[in-house]
């Protein structure tokens, strides 16, 4: 049961009408008899909330920045006419609209009502309840009842790096059999023979082909395909660090945006975490590698296996990761190197390209991953990729006052553990990518292009 | 070549092929109309609600039985002669009547007067007169004894005056000639003081000028003015020549008109101007009105305290920034004001990126690095091995200067 706004106004109309009244008394136990018989009569002839029916249809999957829309159809099997307001509850993030929808439904008839969903970050949206407040006739009182319709939308991540594709693309284009190289270097295999036409090299004539075919053929060389590449992803306490500007303004980016709790005073936290960034780059990298023909895999690991793809077909390869990375948050834990390259080694057993996007952070590096990675540089080409922060490159560079230039040795002072990190992993023979975040899918794709130029993997 | 993954790569979530994870909405044991209610039902109120229900039954039912069955006893009234408490005077009049003296409990002063009328002469024992006209206490004849300072004292005891510093009550010797008093000793006096007119008796001095028992006669009988009513309570009657105070004061063989506050008195019945109360003046329709607004109230907070449905919570995932851990260090430096390390990881900075442009390897020392500095910028090769290596800036304007220096060489290695 809930009362309305009408029903507030009528008693407020009675205070004036017993303040004027020649009995007072009779008067006020008149208003009150009257309007609990109204609200009775209301209760009475308001449509039934419990034997409604919901169906729901529409998006299960979007990808973040996009809009997604879930239709909700009302269905009336009862005996009266339902109306009033219907609400869906969905989490805040999933930025529902409308929060508040108004119903008729006639009895033995359905009504669609369509949500769209503005979500404002990764992870699976589920509705939490459907709440129908429906209208006695006289509109002073209202049955209210609940229902569970569950729908979840699972939020992707926006792969914004796509831009960069083509361009990588046509690099690869080069390096492959339709651009092809007729000099034998590293990296290259064995790509088919063909006919001499001028201004082909010499030196690439296969002098056996020649004498078998009664015709000057030449050998045609593209680059290594089939290899591997795993993409490990550090899912632990300092890729939850926010860098760089959000693309896409994300839930969470202000502390308290519009929440019961926001703080006037508080700064804005710009940017995104480093593992939506480390995401970003690791599907440019996915689709690249997919493309020129490497089988890739995926994994997640704090200090557990938080996600794993492995084995998936280069058409579903893309839709795999971003359903397996839409609902990973970092977790607030140190990672545990050891167990990751553990897990690492009994996934690939194969020589592979091990791509590892974590942070270059000094102390959670020597702490963790240098005592355990001549185990995995052994046995695998690591390529270690960290996204830095353009704040601190800022911060560095100030000197307005004092108390700026005591900023910028502390920045500096990072900046030089960093670089001692990547000369350390450089020199132990691991391909380092340092990259602000906006550069950090090109610059990831690129080391990769160059190693697959180079023929080390 | 694979096949096209451009397609895959469309945006929206419907060209990404087929999902992995998907909910199609249906639950296992879901109704198979997609939606189940979730408001409890009637019979499901009551059952999940009825041990509540008689739990707080029988919490009412206890607490009822425990009142009805408890003895009678309200507040303490003060030298109330029916009051049994520790500071009642049941005791006293017990003695009184033990003594044959006639004890009448009344409560306004008309009852008073009609007891004054009646009979021959009577003592008027009088302890509180907060709910009494004093004047017309004042006009009854007959000796009477005032208890403690009370706002009627001006016209009951017009020849009495209040001093200003109250006495601490404790045991007191009389000091006076007043057989009463002389008899029964020391008393368990104090209180006010007063200042009684000439020839009156004055007893149980204070430690200042005035004394806290006064007793003259006027033209219609005595009048006595006690500081204090501690010693006529139950809890004191015992000690000292309290009883015998008391007894020699009030028993003097007539009956005693025992004026005591009204057992509920109520604010109403303060008599104001031409005998009418607040209540009285104010028109019946404001109370029914109050009533009536008070109703509104409940139903405007039924209507806005029913909440569409349930509050729907989130995890979010946590808020930092990856940079706090350089600024906590920036702020830790200048709080210490640290300029050694400041300089260190500036130079070092410096160092570290001037080194392989001058054409040095990644070890170099730092004479080479100083002289093949110098030998680039053509600044004096002293005051660049200052800048790199030298002692830690004194202040922090030389910090600043340090900075500005280092900056100047970094730009002109770029340049040149």
């Amino acid at each position: 049961m809930a009362l309305t706004g009408r029903a507030g106004l009528v008693a407020a109309l009675g205070i004036v009408l017993v303040m004027l009244a020649p009995q007072p008394g009779a008067a006020l136990a008149g208003v009150c008899l009257l309007l609990a018989a109204a609200i009775v009569i209301d209760l009475t002839f308001a449509g039934a909330v419990r034997p409604l029916r919901l169906h729901r249809s529409g998006d299960t999957l979007v990808r973040l920045g996009q809009r997604a829309t879930v239709e909700l159809v009302v269905e009336n099997p009862g005996s009266r006419r339902v109306r009033g307001v219907l609400r869906d509850a969905w989490p805040p993030s999933a930025g529902a609209t409308p929060r508040v929808a108004r119903i008729d439904v006639p009895k033995g008839e359905r009504r669609r009502i369509v949500v769209t969903l503005d979500p404002t970050r990764r992870g699976d949206r589920s509705s939490v309840a459907v709440t129908v407040r429906s209208l006695g006739p006289l509109g002073l009182a209202a049955r209210q009842g609940g229902h569970r319709a569950p729908w979840t939308v699972r939020v992707l991540p926006p792969f914004l790096s796509r831009k960069h594709l083509p361009s990588r693309l046509a690099r690869l284009r080069e390096l492959d059999g339709q651009h092809p190289a007729l000099v034998r270097g590293q990296g290259t295999e064995f790509d088919s023979l063909r006919e001499y036409v001028v201004g082909d090299d010499v030196r690439s004539i296969d002098w056996r082909a020649t004498a078998r075919r009664h015709d000057v053929v030449v050998r045609t060389w593209r680059p290594e395909r089939d290899r591997r590449v795993l993409i490990v992803l550090d899912t632990g306490r300092t890729s939850a660090g926010r860098v760089g500007d959000a693309p896409i303004p994300m839930a969470g980016a202000t502390p308290g945006g519009g929440g019961l709790l926001a703080r006037p005073d508080a700064r804005p936290v710009p940017g995104w975490p480093r593992l939506d960034w480390s995401m970003d780059a690791a599907l440019l990298l996915a689709a690249l590698a997919a493309r020129a023909g490497d089988q890739v895999d995926f994994l997640a690991y704090d200090r557990a296996v938080r996600a794993w793809v492995g084995g998936a077909s280069r058409t579903e390869l893309l839709s795999s990761l971003v359903n397996a990375m839409a609902p990973i948050e970092a977790e607030l834990v140190e990672a545990d190197a050891q167990g990751m390259v553990a897990a690492v080694l009994s996934r690939a057993r194969r020589r592979c390209l091990v791509v590892l996007l974590t942070d270059l952070n000094g102390a959670a590096m020597d702490e963790g991953l240098m005592p355990v990675l001549p185990q995995l540089a052994s046995r695998h080409l690591l390529l270690v990729a960290g996204v830095s922060d353009p704040r601190v490159a800022a911060m560095a560079a100030r000197r307005g006052s004092a108390e700026e230039v005591y900023d910028a040795a502390a920045a500096e002072h990072a900046q030089l553990e960093r670089r001692r990190i990547t000369a350390r992993l450089r020199r132990a023979g691991v391909e380092v990518v340092d990259a602000p975040p906006e550069d950090i899918a090109p610059a990831l794709a690129d080391a990769y292009l160059a190693l697959k130029a180079a023929g080390r993997l | 070549m694979s096949a096209p993954v451009d397609g895959s790569l469309a945006p929206g979530g419907a060209a990404l092929g087929e999902p992995v994870v998907t909910r199609d909405g249906v639950v296992p044991g879901d109704p198979p109309g997609g939606s189940a209610p979730t408001s409890p039902t009637l019979r499901s109120t009551w059952r999940s609600g009825r041990l509540i229900v008689l739990l707080g039954v029988l919490v009412v039912l206890i607490a009822v039985l425990g009142v009805l069955l408890a003895p009678q006893r309200g507040p303490s009234r003060p030298l109330d002669p029916a009051d049994t408490s520790l500071a009642g005077s049941r005791a006293l009049a017990e003695l009184l009547r033990g003594r044959g003296v006639q004890v009448d409990r009344v409560d306004s002063a008309e009852a008073a007067a009609r007891l004054a009328t009646t009979g021959g002469p009577r003592l008027l024992l009088i302890t509180d007169t907060a709910y009494v006209d004093e004047h017309a206490l004042a006009a009854i004849p007959g000796d009477r004894l005032i208890v403690g300072d009370m706002p009627g004292l001006a016209a009951l005891a017009p020849e009495v005056h209040t001093d200003p510093d109250p006495a601490r009550t404790r045991s007191r010797e009389p000091e006076c000639g007043l057989p009463a008093a002389r008899a029964a000793g020391s008393a368990y006096m104090g209180g006010t003081a007063f200042h009684g007119p000439p020839g009156a008796a004055l007893c149980y001095p204070s430690t200042g000028e005035g004394h806290t028992l006064v007793s003259y006669a006027r033209s219609g009988g005595t009048t006595t003015v006690v500081g204090d009513g501690s010693f006529m309570t139950n809890l004191r009657l015992a000690e000292d020549g309290n009883a015998a105070l008391a007894l020699n004061l009030i028993g003097t063989g007539r009956p005693v008109t025992w004026l005591v506050r009204p057992d509920n008195p109520q604010v109403a019945q303060l008599p104001g101007e031409r005998g009418q109360s607040l209540t009285d003046l104010l028109p019946d329709n404001v109370r029914w009105t109050v009533y009536m607004a008070l109703i509104a109230l409940a139903v405007t907070a039924i209507w806005r305290g029913r909440r569409l449905g349930p509050v729907v919570t989130e995890r979010l995932p946590v808020v930092v920034r990856a940079a706090e851990t350089v600024e906590g260090r920036g702020r830790l430096y200048r709080a210490r004001r640290a300029r050694q390390r400041a300089a260190e990881a500036l130079r070092a900075g410096t160092v570290d990126r001037l080194t392989p442009r001058l054409g040095l390897a990644t070890g170099a020392g730092g004479q080479e690095v100083v002289a093949a500095l110098a030998a680039r910028t053509g600044q004096d090769p002293h005051r660049v091995g200052a800048a790199l290596y030298g002692p830690p800036p004194a202040d922090d304007a030389a910090l600043v200067a340090l900075a500005a220096y280092l900056d100047l060489m970094e730009r002109q290695v770029s340049e040149l």
